[in-house]
């Protein structure tokens, strides 16, 4: 399946271009929330977009669908949709969906919009509705692996024929709802975000959205970002909150997706980890990609983009993907923004500091959830000249 | 590339256990009734104490499909099984509780607000770490849910493929009754899942069309079940020893069909 574009909106830039400069100087993009009150929370720092152009109001969903909206039209200033509205899906991941309107729902007596909003998938019919999208309209809840599952079933719809494009790709808002959860996990971090550092003590979270357009190869005429050449996903079994020690859903997930690639795990360029920056995540995704990756696992680089971001949840992965296929097409892996000390118990080659000039071909994509979620994705880039 | 068959459905509605306990005409069963709710069955252990309602009426809908197929524990566990689970709203009571609570129970609350809990806990129970999937929407999304779950079956990508809905409405009783363009009446809440198996039926996507004569009878006899509808509807072709079906379901603005065509028998033993 071919990825013919890509469009986001991020917190360290609000299209690919300042995206991609921003991952590579290494920006970090957490700050101080401003826009909602974080004085009763532990942490009231994340990735929080300061500016986001206006959409429709009557459009339901709140500021969830005003990210997708924005990432579409960042995808629309690029890559014109090949397809007829009847043949066009939307597929995107979230973790929360439009939840921030429950609040206000059930502060409004009368206000049925905003109820029907606060239903998690409110934002894929808006971006349909907006794209006019007249095929299947998806919404992928894997938490924060909800990205990736969502690109892996948009190219099953491709693949099985069910329509000739999609929309597919992730996004998450910032909200009082996600940071108190957060918060009262005692997993968000007073320091910055350092995925795979010794001193690495939890997680921000971001707000952001990632789309990218699949078509079938065959179809797919012009320039092209890459390709999605396999997915795969599984489950713990284990914790709703908390990743499996042995990771098996994980090592699954990417046994999964190397199978539908028909790639085998020595072929693997470069990977993208999810990369949280919590003491577990980390520790857990290394030792996972170590049996995954078998005897080159040392060898090849890894980032983790959190440290930039934020978690991004929904849009994580989605924005993990464009970058694997930026960094091929680039011939340079961003950073991991936050590592300074990697963690001796972390034992990968990490891609730290300055970006890493580099041409990969094949990248892996991982990314875990809540609910013991677990996704993988087997990436093709346009490798530069 | 083959075919699936239901092997297996696990049906448990505000009207009772399986498609017998469907009354003929739920509008008149509900007798003015808006919401028909479900019994929350009693589970042992400690992850069921803290476990939301949703995710207990998952597990006792799985406990169900065991009983209608005989299905063993041992046949779910592991990563030949897959897990595609649907709801338009089973996660409302949790983010409500959260929300009103203000944040300040459990730490453990958060997560049991996301909808990947009601599986998460399914996956735990029954060990089944295979292809892991969740849609979210109404009749349209668990159709899409049919379709990934066969495809993930007849691609041999796994060996069976469960899948789950559960639509609870008495906690957010009051946000449906400001939605009545979204959905009908009389709500009834559902825990139900199927268990498909490589068989030879083909699904496909097929024109969306008018509603189909299933997505009529679901609708007449079981009341207003939003995602578990089309699960309803597999449980009663089969009783019906349907050899093809149109299986149709609306959401929001977007109408759905899929074509099951050829055997649509239950596993024997």
């Amino acid at each position: 399946v071919a990825i013919l574009g890509a469009g986001v909106v991020t917190p360290v830039g609000s299209d690919l271009d300042s995206f991609w400069s921003a991952l590579l100087a290494g920006v970090d993009g957490t700050s101080t929330i401003e826009r909602f009150p974080v004085g009763d929370l532990r942490v009231g720092r994340g990735g929080e977009i300061k500016k986001l152009a206006e959409v429709d109001p009557r459009l339901p969903g709140g500021r969830a669908s005003r990210l997708l909206l924005a990432a579409a039209g960042d995808l629309l200033a690029r890559t014109a949709l090949p397809a007829s509205a009847e043949r066009l899906a939307v597929v995107v991941g979230t973790a929360l969906g439009g939840v921030d309107e429950l609040d206000l729902a059930l502060a409004e007596a009368r206000a049925v919009r905003r109820a029907a909003g606060a239903l998690y998938d409110a934002p894929a019919h808006a971006l349909a509705r907006s794209l006019g999208a007249r095929g299947p309209v998806i919404t992928v809840s894997t938490a924060c692996a909800s990205g990736a599952t969502a690109l892996g079933l948009g190219a099953d719809l491709l693949r099985d024929g069910v329509v000739d494009a999609v929309v597919a790709g992730g996004y998450d808002a910032l909200g009082r709802f996600v940071m108190r959860g957060f918060d009262a996990l005692r997993s968000l971090t007073r320091d910055r975000v350092r995925p795979f550092d010794r001193r690495r003590s939890g997680l921000l979270l971001g707000e952001a959205a990632g789309l990218v357009l699949l078509v079938r190869e065959g179809d797919a005429c012009g320039p092209r970002l890459g390709r999605l050449l396999g997915h795969g996903t599984g489950s713990d079994g284990s914790h709703i909150a908390a990743p499996d020690p042995e990771g098996r859903g994980l090592h699954l997930a990417i046994e999964a997706a190397l199978a539908e690639a028909g790639v085998s795990a020595s072929a693997i360029d470069f990977v993208s980890a999810h990369g949280t920056a919590t003491p577990l995540n980390d520790r857990i995704e290394t030792a996972v990609l170590e049996r995954a990756l078998g005897l080159r696992a040392r060898a090849v680089p890894v980032n983790s983009i959190k440290g930039a971001l934020g978690h991004t949840m929904g849009a994580a992965a989605a924005l993990e993907a464009i970058m694997c296929l930026l960094a091929s097409r680039e011939g340079v892996i961003p950073p991991t923004t936050g590592l300074e000390e990697r963690d001796p118990a972390c034992a990968l080659d990490y891609v730290s500091g300055t970006p890493r000039p580099a041409r990969p071909r094949l990248s892996l994509s991982t990314s875990l959830g809540f609910g013991g979620c677990n996704a993988a994705l087997v990436l093709e880039g346009v490798v530069s000249r | 590339v083959s075919g699936v068959r239901i092997a297996a459905v696990g049906l448990l509605t505000g009207w009772g256990e399986g498609v017998a306990a469907l009354p003929a005409d739920a509008r008149r069963a509900a007798a003015g009734r808006a919401l028909i709710p479900l019994a929350t069955p009693h589970l042992d252990g400690e992850r069921f104490r803290r476990a939301t309602r949703e995710c207990v009426l998952a597990v006792a809908a799985v406990e169900a499909l065991r009983r209608d197929g005989a299905v063993e524990r041992a046949t779910l566990a592991g990563p030949d099984t897959a897990l595609v689970y649907v709801t338009a709203s089973a996660y409302g009571a949790s983010n409500r509780a959260f929300v009103e609570g203000g944040g300040t129970g459990s730490p453990l609350h958060f997560p049991y607000t996301a909808p990947s809990a009601v599986p998460g806990e399914v996956a735990i129970e029954y060990q089944v770490h295979g292809a892991y999937v969740i849609l979210l929407g109404g009749a349209a999304a668990a159709l899409d849910a049919l379709w990934q779950a066969a495809r993930l079956v007849a691609r041999g990508t796994c060996a069976r493929a469960l899948v789950l809905a559960v639509e609870t409405f008495d906690a957010c009783a009051d946000l449906y009754g400001r939605g009545r363009w979204l959905v009908g009446a009389p709500l009834v809440e559902t825990a139900v899942c199927a268990l498909l198996a490589p068989g030879d039926a083909s699904v496909s996507y097929g024109p969306p069309g008018t509603p189909s004569p299933l997505e009529d009878l679901v609708r007449t006899r079981a009341g207003e079940t939003l995602a578990a509808g089309p699960l309803i509807a597999l449980a009663l072709a089969r009783d019906c020893h349907y050899d093809a079906m149109r299986l149709s379901g609306r959401w929001r603005d977007r109408r759905v069909a899929l074509e099951w065509q050829r055997d649509v028998a239950p596993l024997a033993g």
